[in-house]
């Protein structure tokens, strides 16, 4: 059974780090705002807005050591990544989870934020919060950051998905899993592996050739991740690219074609991506999956 | 072998079914293909992207000029949008040349993408019966990985059709002797290759059997029952048109995987890396240092610069066969024993 830290109440801290790239202070001040209009402190770590000269937001020491801090401190109920890009690969051995454990909280983020959210819910059966970071904070109005919001103060989650072409009906059960495909490809075999058998599974991605993701997919299938699922969820895939002699086959095509063997529900360009519509997503935690035809619900 | 990879292995067969549902043997010593003498067949086949006729035609004159004769494929001059045909097309074309007695070897026509998507569909039993060589690099990583893996067999890294030049009578030197060591190895001499020393290298002496190929294609594999198992081997990488970052995180997931720590030697072929998108985005880091930092402390010699990958100087390398590998600061050199 999945732990789930404890939710947040006005007053709590919420601890603003970048484990992986450099993200420039200015870009998370709209965050730093909301969250304060939230009713929320924020403790802003020293790798937002560092002198770092390369694209890591501060050396591998600088990241780990702020993280760290931070999962230890009893006065910060949540961590919030200020951005992905990468880098939390060459850390994620390097942490301590072990008083986490006894007092989890919530990690919010997304894209290379998946090798940690993944890696505590493997390893530690705690549930995190797939959510935009702090640069989504900049859009005005934003209902996926309304939703990050709601998550962290307890709501259950409910979402509407559109109803897509290909999509297969069906109901499901089971806690959801994934993330971003590239880095769930690039955990396997790792101590930060998942297994999916009975889980629904989602996954997106964002600036891969076409080819690579059929690749992936293929990885996935031939690693057993596919099936035995409870069932799929397919987010956006954004800025991909094809290859000079084009592939033949849209993105959801391929995905729809990796798994049309099996029969578990499928739905596709559900509200989790790489772009301004990405939903906060409860990780590791129990979901009912609905893919109707005239509608399609995930419902904690 | 440890048993974390049997495991994977055996839950891999039991799965999926038709394709893996054999048992999966585990080789100490990959078998050894007949080599090929004068008037053996030679058969051409896409298993993976889309290649005409007339881009074959000097590897198919050069190899007849060398005493083979040369079966072409169906698959040859198909095309499936990018690949070498459907993918049925693709396995029926590998499977006949498996199966045919009177084919001593497989040339993968090109790499690209394709070969994962047919390997376990394809029966292996006639070929682990009666083995021949199978030729090629890049996205045909996986089949040298496969035959390794699971079925114990030799095979051949080396450059495909499409790097073979146009006039043959005009090819640059290292092109000649980077072709010739395909003619080399499937006749059966011993591999010896001499490697500039570059001062990033860790000097020593290692035996092993010789295993890798592209690294995002063994990436792309890792899970599957087709993963590497790298303990007490010599495991040589290459790749083209990755960022430093990925390259990065690709030695992590070897190493977090466990492939990197018992290794008897590593091998860094060519490397063509992406430039960084901008200057402010700058990595940190060369490949020397990314690679460095991700074996710290393990004992076993490392060469950088091995004239293996996307690139002229790509020798044929016997995958699966033992190797000795001495590294010194002034010479570098592989020698199969």
């Amino acid at each position: 059974m999945t732990k789930r830290p404890p939710y947040l109440q006005p007053g709590d801290t919420i601890g603003l780090t970048c484990p992986a790239g450099y993200l420039p202070a200015e870009r998370a001040q709209d965050c730093i705002n909301t969250l304060h209009n939230w009713g929320y402190n924020v403790m802003v770590g020293k790798t937002l807005g560092s002198d770092s000269a390369t694209y890591f937001s501060g050396t591998d020491e600088a990241r780990a050591d702020e993280l760290q801090a931070m999962l230890d401190d009893d006065s910060i109920s949540a961590i919030l990544c200020g951005r992905g890009g990468y880098g939390i690969s060459r850390i994620i051995d390097k942490m301590d989870f072990s008083r986490f454990r006894k007092k989890p909280k919530w990690i919010i983020g997304f894209s290379d934020v998946t090798v940690l959210l993944q890696h505590v819910f493997v390893n530690y059966a705690i549930a995190g919060l797939h959510a935009p970071m702090a640069g989504a904070f900049a859009v005005a109005e934003n209902p996926c950051v309304a939703s990050i919001r709601e998550a962290l103060a307890g709501t259950k989650i409910r979402l509407e998905a559109p109803v897509h072409t290909l999509n297969r009906r069906g109901e499901a059960v089971g806690e959801l899993v994934g993330g971003n495909l590239t880095l769930m490809t690039h955990l396997i075999g790792t101590a930060s592996d998942v297994k999916t058998k009975g889980r629904i599974l989602f996954i997106e991605d964002v600036g891969e050739l076409l080819y690579k993701i059929d690749r992936m997919m293929m990885q996935l299938k031939r690693g057993g991740k596919l099936d035995r699922l409870a069932a799929l969820i397919v987010g956006g895939f954004s800025d991909l690219s094809d290859t000079d002699r084009p592939y033949g086959k849209t993105v959801y095509e391929i995905i729809r074609d990796a798994v049309a063997e099996y029969d578990y529900p499928v739905c596709f360009d559900f509200p989790v991506s790489h772009t301004d519509v990405n939903y906060a997503l409860k990780l590791g935690i129990g979901y009912k999956l609905k893919v109707g035809k005239h509608k399609v619900t995930l419902e904690e | 072998m440890n048993r974390k990879n049997f495991l994977a292995a055996v839950s891999g067969a039991a799965i999926t079914g038709p394709a893996w549902s054999h048992t999966p043997v585990l080789p100490a010593d990959p078998r050894i293909p007949p080599y090929l003498s004068l008037g053996d067949t030679i058969g051409i086949t896409s298993c993976a992207g889309y290649i005409t006729l007339q881009e074959i035609q000097p590897a198919f004159q050069l190899m007849q000029d060398w005493g083979f004769r040369i079966a072409i494929g169906d698959t040859i001059g198909k095309r499936d949008h990018t690949f070498g045909g459907t993918d049925e097309e693709r396995r029926a074309d590998m499977q006949r040349m498996l199966d045919d007695p009177s084919i001593k070897a497989i040339m993968c026509a090109r790499g690209g993408y394709g070969a994962v998507r047919i390997i376990d569909s394809l029966d292996f039993s006639t070929f682990v019966a009666h083995p021949k060589w199978v030729i090629g690099f890049s996205d045909i990583t996986v089949i040298h990985a496969q035959l390794n893996r699971i079925y114990g067999v030799a095979s051949l890294h080396a450059k495909m059709c499409n790097s073979f030049p146009n006039d043959w009578s005009k090819a640059e030197p290292e092109q000649a002797a980077t072709i010739l060591s395909i003619r080399q190895a499937l006749t059966g001499e011993k591999m010896q290759y001499t490697v500039v020393p570059h001062p990033a290298n860790h000097p020593g002496i290692a035996e092993g059997t010789l295993v890798g190929g592209n690294l995002k294609t063994l990436e792309s594999i890792a899970g599957s029952p087709s993963a590497l198992t790298t303990d007490g081997k010599i495991l040589f990488v290459e790749d083209t048109g990755e960022y430093l970052y990925s390259i990065d995180r690709m030695f992590w997931g070897l190493k977090r995987s466990g492939r990197l720590g018992n290794l008897s030697g590593l091998i860094i072929g060519g490397f063509r890396i992406k430039p960084d998108d901008s200057p402010d985005e700058a990595f940190g880091k060369n490949l020397q240092e990314i690679i460095l930092e991700k074996i710290s402390g393990y004992p076993y010699p490392v060469c950088f610069d091995f004239p293996v990958g996307h690139q002229k100087n790509n020798y044929a390398l016997k995958c699966g066969v033992r190797h000795r590998l001495q590294v010194a600061p002034d010479a570098v050199t592989l020698i199969e024993i």
